[in-house]
């Protein structure tokens, strides 16, 4: 067969390989006896640069050109002259029917995306083809081999894959805002597209260098499962890999020499797993998180899967860290706004034109309008002239000088009332470190404030009351010692004016100081004459006299009443004094003290202490006129007296 | 001339509310010889006898009935009219325009009524 000869003399590998090979102890016989079909078949495949194999004879003996003698992988070149059940048992189960509907039929079969899980390396691996089966009749016309083509698309379809789930991955998570959502959903996307049986994703925990599984996505053929598992269970250079950012790989955990050991295998056991790959997350020279697929088969893991892994891991990784940091965000601005909503102190923000952009409900209850109101309105539409000058100049202060600003300023609300408020403000900075506006937290101190001050009015008055109150000693002290009294008498009558005054300061105590009414005083100054009982009477409509009035009032009836003991009405048993005061209008009254049944009364040669007293006080702080009749049956004193207009 | 024969025969003005304290101011007056020749209690009374009232020294209590009684010695100083205050609150509440005022505080002495009046006319006779 020359022509035969000439084409097994071509060049290439497989020409040489198919001229050597021993057809003889095959049912092709040598190739001098082979017919023209295979031959012409044969020249096809020889010749062609496409990767084209002949399946020959009843058990279909393999022949293939150079272009396809890697696809078997280690099969080549012993698979050459071996019937096609022989070279591919592990995928058997899918040709047997396609050639064998080839064969019976005698029409051709073609086949696009098709899996092969191809046992290659020791391990299974998935490889994707395009291919087709024709048949080829023989001499006597019935089908004698299948001329088969095929492309491994392996590449294209492991790299739609990839773009299809970091697509899936890039879309979805997106839209999700909790690091769990992000975790499950993501595990759910690589576990759909990817084939792996189980995958579990976990953070390292630095500690004690263990991976804690925070999610699991398993297949049909595994379980889930849960836990912590130590990173040196992975294989002891498995930490260092991942440290580097690398991801690594076993194949099969039975065989590997990395992990032979027997509490590894049996943790392995365990958790069915036979093979897996790991992808880091490398966070600042630090593996943080793991991403894991395994298998409970031996299983190649190429370097599709490896860049795929690490492609996810990586991806699922940003995604985690955003969400973690936008649920951060969003507790934080929840607590914030908490915070906001909820503090009683008022808190305001508003732009650099001092315009509003935001209130909390204390402001707004203290302006005294919903927050939609006020916000949108500028600060001086709440501060009288001269005021909002105040906080302009301090946010002037604040940009030219920076920190913070504390001042009072008084602030109008919505109904007209003027209040002092306590404000604390600083200005809000964008990221570019540019002012952009200002919030204020603020106290209304106006109830404080007010306080402040009457405090130190009080002590101010108490000062002068006191200062005042022992100059008035002084002055009954000088005035009781004089007029040739002697000292024991000096001391009695000094004694009973003092009494007289501590009275009246006890009424005005008992009064809160805000002044007391003439029964009051009047009982209290005639308290030491009234026994026995109905010397003496008093009756009048009820007035109220200012503190000072009431002091003078009080000294003058006291006065009177000592007096009276003394020389008139009360010196003797049948002694009476009737004393009645009224309203003669308004704001005028009219007061008299009437002695009977006393001595004779004679006009004193000089007025004593306590009638100059009477008629000068009662001038001075009643505005009243003071007339004191010596009628010889006995004393009228008659007061007459205007009050103060009412404040 | 004796120190006493410095104040003695003054015409005063004594303005104060409190009716002991004037009747005592006005013993203790008397007693270092000068006279109190008009008496007020009340701001109005006070401004009133500020400008009529013939007399060579005033005693002005500074708080009248809770009145501050600065106008009464604006007036007094626009007369021409030496005076002393008088006051209950110490030099707390002194305006800073009168200053260059004797003040003395309650309760006072009959020395430190006599120093007042002395520094105060002395003050006046070298102006």
């Amino acid at each position: 067969m020359p022509e035969f000869r000439a084409l097994l003399s071509y060049d290439s590998e497989m020409a040489q390989r198919i001229r050597s090979h021993d057809w003889a102890a095959t049912p092709l016989g040598p190739p001098r006896d082979w017919p023209q079909s295979l031959r012409s078949a044969l020249s096809i495949c020889l010749n062609s640069s496409f990767p084209i194999a002949v399946y020959w004879g009843p058990d279909l003996r393999l022949l293939y050109n150079d272009a396809w003698s890697s696809i078997p992988g280690p099969r080549h070149p012993t698979a050459l002259g071996k019937p096609a059940h022989e070279a591919w048992p592990d995928i058997w189960h899918i040709i047997e029917p396609q050639l064998q509907a080839v064969l019976t039929t005698g029409r051709g079969f073609v086949t696009r995306d098709q899996m092969l899980p191809m046992q290659r390396y020791g391990a299974r691996e998935e490889t994707y083809w395009d291919y087709s089966f024709t048949p080829i009749a023989g001499e006597d016309g019935s089908v004698a081999g299948i001329f088969n083509e095929g492309q491994d698309i392996t590449t294209r379809v492991l790299v739609e894959r990839r773009n299809r789930v970091m697509l899936a991955l890039s879309d979805q998570l997106r839209a999700l805002d909790t690091p769990g959502e992000v975790l499950s959903s993501a595990l759910e996307i690589a576990g759909a597209h990817l084939g792996t049986e189980r995958l579990l994703f976990g953070d390292v925990q630095p500690e004690d260098l263990t991976l804690r599984i925070d999610g699991c996505w398993a297949g049909k053929s595994m379980a889930p499962i849960a836990g912590t598992i130590p990173l040196s269970y992975f294989g002891k250079d498995a930490l260092e890999a991942l440290r580097r950012g690398e991801s690594y790989a076993i194949a099969d955990v039975e065989t590997d020499p990395r992990v032979n050991d027997r509490l590894l295998r049996d943790h392995f056991a365990k958790t069915e797993t036979r093979s897996f790959l790991l992808a880091p997350i490398v966070r600042n020279g630090a593996c943080v998180s793991v991403l894991v697929g395994q298998h409970d088969a031996p299983f190649h893991w190429t370097v599709h899967d490896h860049s795929l892994f690490r492609s996810i891991a990586a991806r699922l990784g940003r995604e985690l860290q955003r969400a973690r940091a936008s649920m951060a965000l969003r507790e934080s601005e929840r607590r914030h706004r908490l915070i906001f909503e909820q503090a009683r102190d008022i808190i305001f923000t508003a732009d650099l034109d001092q315009r509003i952009t935001a209130v909390n409900p204390a402001a707004a209850a203290a302006i005294g309008l919903p927050a939609e109101e006020i916000i949108g309105r500028s600060i001086s539409e709440f501060t009288p002239g001269a005021e909002f000058e105040k906080t302009s100049a301090m946010l002037r202060q604040k940009l030219i000088e920076g920190g913070m600003t504390r001042y009072e300023v008084t602030v109008c609300t919505a109904d007209g009332r003027l209040r002092e408020w306590d404000v604390n403000s600083a200005l809000t900075i964008d990221a570019d470190g540019h002012p952009i506006g200002l919030h204020a937290v603020v106290r209304d101190v106006t109830e404080q404030r007010a306080f402040d001050e009457r405090q130190q009015l009080l002590i101010n008055e108490l000062n002068h009351r006191v200062k005042n109150t022992l100059a008035l000693v002084q002055g009954l002290a000088l005035q009781s010692f004089k007029n040739g009294r002697t000292v024991a008498e000096g001391q009695d009558v000094f004694q009973a004016r003092l009494a007289m005054l501590a009275a009246g300061h006890d009424l005005l105590t008992r009064e809160k100081w805000e002044g007391a009414n003439i029964a009051s005083l009047v009982a209290d100054a005639t308290a030491p004459h009234a026994d026995p009982p109905g010397r003496i009477t008093a009756s009048g409509d009820p007035i109220f006299l200012s503190p000072q009035a009431a002091i003078s009032l009080g000294m003058a009836i006291h006065e009177l009443g000592t007096n009276a003991a003394k020389y008139g009405a009360l010196s003797r048993p049948e002694g009476r004094v009737a004393i009645n005061w009224a309203l003669t209008n308004d704001r005028d009254f009219a007061f008299l003290w009437h002695e009977t049944c006393g001595p004779p009364v004679s006009v004193p040669v000089r007025e004593g202490f306590g009638i100059r007293m009477i008629e000068r006080a009662l001038s001075s702080d009643l505005n009243g006129k003071v007339s004191i009749n010596f009628a010889p049956d006995g004393i009228v004193c008659r007061i007459t007296a205007t009050l103060p207009e009412a404040s | 001339m004796s120190e006493e024969q410095d104040i003695e025969g003054l015409r005063i003005l004594l303005i104060e509310d409190e009716v002991v304290i004037a009747m005592t101011a006005e013993d203790m007056l008397e007693e270092i010889g000068c006279t109190v020749t008009a008496q007020a209690s009340t701001f109005n009374e006070a401004m009133a006898q500020a400008t009529t009232t013939d007399f060579d020294l005033a005693l002005l209590d500074i708080n009248l009935n809770g009145v501050m009684s600065l106008p009464v010695a604006q007036r007094l100083r626009d007369n021409g009219k030496p005076f002393i205050f008088t006051t209950g609150y110490g030099n707390v509440g002194l305006d800073k325009d009168f200053s260059d005022i004797v003040v003395v505080t309650k309760p006072y002495t009959l020395r430190s009524l006599s120093n007042a009046i002395r520094s105060a006319t002395g003050d006046a006779a070298s102006r």
